[in-house]
């Protein structure tokens, strides 16, 4: 969806959501690679049924990674798809089904999104090679050092769009990667593999919807399937909350905010393309040993558990006194609802709600006021009741002009407050600490080999330094003055004179505030309702017809996107034909606006939609004779391809936030100029522009696996229903496939570097969802035997007396066992501690601590010092890693490698003390605080220096303080 | 008469008269055009029919596509701020003479403020007495929307690229007589009259200094604490090649800052003239300047004329 802010939003507000995934990791023996036995039990203890992979989400990252090199060619872009693959599916284990989902076409409310990324994406792509050769002349005249420019291919990333040949090799090598994994990997031995590439239509996670949708639908479904989605688009949350299935989880990449990016030009990190100078390349570490490798670590994954999150989402919602039964899983649907309106990829948000802005809070508030009034939920069963939400709507516009003026406001006010940290900071750096030690009383870098030497000479020393800065004061004197006399007292107009420092630094500061884009509609001033409709859509306010038309096309659009999210797609040919939304003020009598929508519409074929999406720069992907429709002056469709276009910021900040103003795809022009091109297509280009189906795959040792080798024998034309008991009560038709993967036939490896699989062991069939009469609702209720999973957030009256304190859950299992460590353990370790007090000792060579294990703290059973040392110990020996704290520092401790464990330590600690002084721990802090004043007594005599624990706590201070979480209160 | 009533008015006195015709050319209204988007482009198809003899009111055909194909083209350029390859501009171009539309939006194509103002109507417009556009001082010049309008235009107008060498033997011969004319007034420094002595060397050299003054707050697109009410900007060149740019509270302040700006190139152990782009008028363009070899920490600013706008740059934009 398109909300960036939403997942952030989300876990923040609903922390206990989120648990950290343990990943085992392969290990090394003599140089060959030991795979991980997926067969073992999870080691997040929780077994996953089916594991839903959106593909998109993997393709993209892989074939053009932001955070490495890009890998070389085709082939390097699927073995790291490969990868990703295996190592998901070593996270998650799934025991029944893996689907593998790649977008196909998208239904027409979606092409307008993909036009406007692939138009910005080439529009970006040229704009970035101009600036690149601009600042790259001005550099090298300027007599700065760029590396030679890169003589590469630049990988079109509009390729990935169903139909390229890209797509085409991609399901080709997919197969194979199948195909190899069922012969050769014992954990996917029973796994039922489902592949729909992108010949079939439709988005990939909306088809992952309606496979679930479809199974559930037919009686044999088991209600308590485990589900696992990967991807990280936000509306994965939305679609999980709508199948209401109780145990659904989604899997992401974890979210690491203002990731590093090296510049564009030369290729190092810290600076923009704008501000590059191409100076000499910096030595990392000290002898160059990091070059090459970027300051990253691994992607790591988390896990969103949407259980937890419908539990949080009962107690906001759950309602008193209705006047009619309360009933929590549609309230859920109205909540998924009202997110809609928020943002989403086939409309654009309201202009009065804002995510960032509490936004979905505002609504639920609005919500509970007024369901007393309508009389009933929002909608049912992803059908829209229009007249209540014309209610939700009114409430809205009424408080519509305050949230615009307090936007303008806080907006100000943000502003303000940048401003005075810029000049803050910048008088931090100008000026530097007041007084620096020099001389042999420099500040040293602990930890070094060579140790302090014994101070000689320190009265000449202090003097020295005494003179040194009264020199300093009288030459920064000199200068000022020397810099007024110049000026001739008007210094702050110094244009001209780059002698003059002063003047040069204030010219490069103000041009550094860019000019901020003017807005016209000024949506916090009064008439702002007119300028809006005049600037956006360029007709008077009175013009109520036009009104009621966007009105009404937005309506459709919300039921449009419910219908999509709960029943499928309703429309493939529906879509918003404006580029904004309406105030909610404007919705007025929506109720006959929408009826339904036209019945049996189709898809785009591939490269239609191809020609519909794509810029005339991205062309290549298509045959001649229909790439010239996209450029010549006589083409019948030309206005679809205009070479540039305006983005409108619309009160936001960056282009990529903007609107793009491009022109809307006439679909009857564009079929009827395609009708004339048709003839020109190869045969294999016919081939790539027909749909397709989803495929099923199995290894030999699945139930089903000899009921489909059967089918091929018997070589049976129609199609053939699963047996349900053969397969997990999985229902559907199989057809035979046209080049089929069959047992003991070897496939041949479409990648060079990859063998051949000469014993092969799969089979694969054509699959088809269960069909549903025309007409079918899905109901969307929680099934019949479905069972609740346990609850993890703590009960709202649990009382501390009766039942012992609270324990906070961190993963899936509750009553997970925790690693621990008796006193003599403990002793030990302090022993060793003790005599490599230096950090050179054996346990620097040890595997720094992959993470802190807050999870493990538990201040009121044991004493506080031992379950700390249990923590520490935990992350040492390498015991089973537990629960990852990502706002913890975790890389530049062990940055310098020397001093791995005596840092790590010191800075584990000061994070503790970090926390407690943030007062959380309820009554913990005061308790705490002693322990902790005891155990620095038992250290005192063990750290080698007391200063490193201030260097390990700064260190720590660097990263933004963690969101209050309730995890902390354990009271 | 004709010519003071608006295009609209003609048009629906002539469906009035052909009310079939009428009837079919409101069929091919977009579903979300808006009413003056809709009359604009209406007109624009009526007024092209006859270009297209095979369209034939009521018949889908592919002439027809074509003829709003290009309607489609033109509105979007008017109206959303699209811009298409040179062949289809000129087209529709020439396509739309006559037709008018009052107070089009404006809409900016790139993200560095470049404002790309289309102008309603065709340009050459010029028999027409319809009033245009209210247009702001800054919008006369009105360049093509879109990418050309941001593309450097430094390659047709700029100086000829063999320029630097031909300049650089004078330049050569100026350097020596800046050396030796400091060496008599011993040394460079805060205390000569910088133009004076700029001046004879120049003048020593059978050529003359030019300058050109711009008051302060003449000065477009400068930061708001900056933009002070009084003060002066000069910048001098030397046979087209810009030496040097100074601020002063008065014009002969300002002269003598850029002089002594363009004294400074001097001290270095020769000087070069070199092409290098830099901003003008809100554009990048290619000049012609005066460097000396240390490396510029910074870029230059932005030049206050530019001597090599020819007719090729004026053509261009219109």
């Amino acid at each position: 969806m398109g909300v960036p802010a939403f997942f952030r939003w989300l876990s923040r507000k609903y922390p206990s959501i989120i648990v950290h995934c343990l990943e085992e990791k392969g290990k090394e023996c003599n140089g060959v690679r030991v795979p991980v036995d997926t067969t073992k039990p999870n080691p997040n203890e929780v077994e996953f049924d089916n594991l839903y992979l959106d593909m998109n989400g993997i393709i993209h990252p892989c074939t053009h990674p932001e955070d490495k090199p890009a890998p070389k060619n085709e082939d390097e872009m699927m073995v790291a798809i490969f990868e990703y693959i295996d190592r998901l599916f070593n996270i998650v284990r799934p025991r029944r089904v893996l689907y593998m989902a790649i977008d196909g076409v998208a239904p027409r409310a979606k092409m307008n999104q993909q036009r406007s990324r692939r138009f910005r994406a080439s529009k970006e792509g040229v704009e970035l090679t101009d600036e690149k050769n601009r600042i790259r002349e001005e550099i090298i005249q300027r007599g700065g050092y760029l590396p030679p420019e890169e003589i590469k291919e630049r990988f079109d990333s509009n390729c990935i769009t169903p139909g390229t040949e890209f797509m085409d090799n991609l399901a080709k090598c997919l197969r194979y990667y199948v195909a190899d994994r069922l012969s050769n990997d014992p954990g996917w031995s029973n796994v039922t593999v489902f592949l729909s590439d992108a010949s079939v239509p439709g988005e990939g996670e909306h088809k992952i919807m309606d496979f679930i949708r479809r199974q559930r639908g037919q009686p044999n479904h088991d209600p308590n399937t485990h589900h696992c989605l990967c991807g990280a688009d936000a509306d994965l949350i939305m679609l999980g909350l709508a199948t209401h299935e109780p145990n659904f989880t989604i899997i992401r990449e974890e979210f690491k905010p203002n990731k590093p990016r090296p510049c564009a030009l030369c290729g190092q990190v810290g600076h923009e393309i704008k501000d590059c100078q191409g100076t000499a390349r910096e030595k990392q570490g000290e002898h160059d040993e990091f070059a090459g490798s970027m300051p990253v670590s691994e992607q790591e994954f988390i896990f969103i558990r949407l259980c937890v999150l419908r539990e949080y989402l009962a107690r906001e919602l759950t309602m008193a006194s209705l006047p009619f039964p309360f009933d929590f899983e549609r309230s859920i649907d109205d909540w998924v609802f009202m997110c809609f309106f928020v943002g989403n990829d086939f409309l654009p948000h309201l202009p009065s709600l804002e995510i960032r802005e509490g936004a979905i809070d505002r609504l639920v508030n609005i919500y509970k006021d007024v369901v007393h009034k309508t009389g009933g939920y929002l909608t049912e069963n992803g059908y829209v009741e229009l007249e209540r939400v014309e209610l939700i709507m009114q409430a809205v516009g009424v408080a519509e002009d305050n949230i615009f003026k307090k936007r303008k406001e806080d907006d100000e006010g943000f502003k303000r407050r940048m401003k005075e940290k810029k000049k803050r900071m910048k008088m931090d750096q100008q000026r530097g600490p007041a007084y620096m030690t020099t001389g042999q009383f420099a500040p040293h870098a602990l930890g070094r080999r060579d140790r302090p030497e014994a101070v000689q000479n320190a009265r000449h020393q202090a003097f020295d330094m005494r003179m040194q800065s009264r020199e300093q004061h009288n030459k920064d004197a000199a200068q000022s003055l020397k810099a007024m006399i110049r000026n001739g007292g008007n210094s702050s107009a110094g244009t001209s004179d780059s002698a003059d420092n002063r003047g040069v630094k204030r010219k490069a500061e103000d041009s550094d505030s860019e000019p901020e884009p003017e807005d016209n509609v000024r949506l916090w001033e009064e008439g702002w309702k007119q300028r809006y409709y005049k600037t956006k859509f360029d007709v008077d306010v009175t013009d109520e017809d036009f009104r009621q038309k966007v009105v009404k096309s937005y309506v459709e659009g919300l039921c449009w996107v419910l219908r999509y999210y709960y029943q499928g797609c309703a429309s493939w040919e529906w879509y918003f034909p404006f580029h904004y939304a309406p105030f909610a003020s404007d919705f007025k009598d929506i109720k006959e606006m929408f009826t339904d929508f036209d019945m049996g519409t189709k898809p785009f074929k591939p490269l239609e939609q191809l020609m519909g999406v794509f810029p005339a720069a991205s062309g290549n992907f298509l045959p001649e004779t229909w790439r010239n429709l996209m450029s010549s002056p006589d083409s019948s469709i030309i206005d679809f391809y205009p070479d540039d276009f305006a983005i409108d910021l619309n009160g936001k900040k960056y282009a990529w936030q903007g609107v793009a103003l491009l022109p809307f795809v006439d679909e009857r022009r564009l079929r009827a100029a395609l009708a004339d091109v048709y003839p020109d297509l190869t045969p294999e280009e016919e081939k790539r522009n027909s749909l397709g189906s989803d495929v099923l795959f199995i290894g030999r040792s699945h139930p089903l696996f000899d009921f489909i080798h059967e089918l091929y024998r018997a070589e049976s034309l129609e199609g053939t229903e699963i047996p349900a008991e053969l397969c997990h009560g999985i229902q559907g038709t199989l057809n035979l496939d046209d080049d089929p993967i069959l047992p003991d036939k070897a496939v041949m490896s479409p990648i060079p570097m990859l063998r051949d699989i000469s014993q092969n062991s799969s089979i694969g069939a054509k699959f088809k969802d269960p069909q549903y009469a025309d007409g079918f609702v899905f109901k969307a209720v929680l099934l019949s035997g479905a069972k609740l999973p346990e609850k993890v957030l703590k009960p709202e009256d649990f009382e501390r007396g009766n039942r012992g304190p609270w324990r906070p859950q961190l993963g899936f299992n509750p009553n997970r066992q925790q690693a621990h460590l008796d006193q003599s353990g403990f002793r030990a370790l302090g022993h060793s501690q003790n005599r490599n007090h230096r950090g050179r000792g054996q346990y620097s060579n040890a595997a720094p601590p992959s993470s802190y294990q807050q999870g493990n703290y538990r201040p009121q059973h044991s004493g506080g010092q031992q379950s700390y040392q249990h923590s520490r110990q935990n992350s040492l020996l390498g015991a089973p890693p537990s629960f990852h704290q990502p706002q913890y520092p975790r890389q530049q401790q062990y940055g310098g490698g020397g001093h791995g464990w005596d840092r790590a330590m010191q800075s584990q600690q000061s994070a503790y003390q970090q926390n407690s002084s943030r007062g959380q721990g309820g009554a913990g802090p005061g308790g705490y605080q002693q322990r902790y004043d005891q155990r620095r007594d038992n250290w005192h005599d063990r750290r080698d220096n007391r200063g490193q624990q201030h260097q390990g706590y700064s260190s720590g201070r660097g990263y933004p303080p963690p969101p209050p979480s309730s995890r902390y209160n354990w009271n | 008469m004709a010519g003071e009533r608006s295009g609209e008015d003609i048009v629906s006195d002539y469906l009035g008269q052909n009310p079939q015709l009428a009837q079919w050319v409101e069929t091919l209204r977009g579903y979300c055009e808006t009413r003056k988007q809709w009359l604009a482009r209406r007109e624009f198809i009526l007024r092209n029919m006859e270009a297209f003899p095979t369209v034939e009111p009521g018949v889908p055909s592919s002439s027809l596509d074509r003829l709003l194909s290009l309607s489609t083209v033109w509105a979007n350029h008017v109206f959303l701020g699209c811009s298409y390859p040179q062949a289809v501009m000129d087209k529709i171009k020439e396509m739309s003479e006559g037709i008018v539309v009052i107070d089009a939006p404006t809409h900016r194509t790139t993200m560095d403020g470049m404002k790309a103002k289309r102008s309603a109507t065709t340009e050459a417009d010029a028999d027409s007495c319809v009033k245009k556009a209210k247009c702001g001082p800054n919008e006369l010049d009105s360049r093509p929307a879109g990418r050309t309008a941001t593309r450097p235009v430094g390659q047709k107008s700029g100086p000829p690229p063999q320029a630097p060498a031909e300049h650089q033997p004078f330049f050569n011969r100026l350097y020596k007589a800046v050396a030796w004319k400091l060496v008599s007034a011993g040394g460079f420094g805060p205390n000569l009259d910088h133009f004076e002595i700029l001046r004879s060397c120049v003048e020593s050299c059978k050529q003359t200094l030019s300058c050109v003054f711009v008051p302060l707050k003449d000065i477009a697109g400068l930061p708001t604490a900056r933009t002070q009410k009084e003060g002066h900007v000069c910048e001098i060149r030397c046979q087209t090649v810009y030496m040097g740019t100074g601020y002063g509270r008065d014009e002969s302040a300002a002269k003598a800052m850029a002089s002594k700006e363009a004294l400074k190139a001097f001290q270095g152990r020769k000087v070069t003239v070199k092409i290098c782009r830099r901003r003008y008028k809100g554009r990048d363009v290619e000049d012609l300047m005066l460097l000396d070899e240390q490396p510029r920490s910074q870029g230059f600013p932005p030049a206050l004329s530019y001597p090599f706008q020819d007719e090729q740059l004026e053509d261009g934009s219109s």
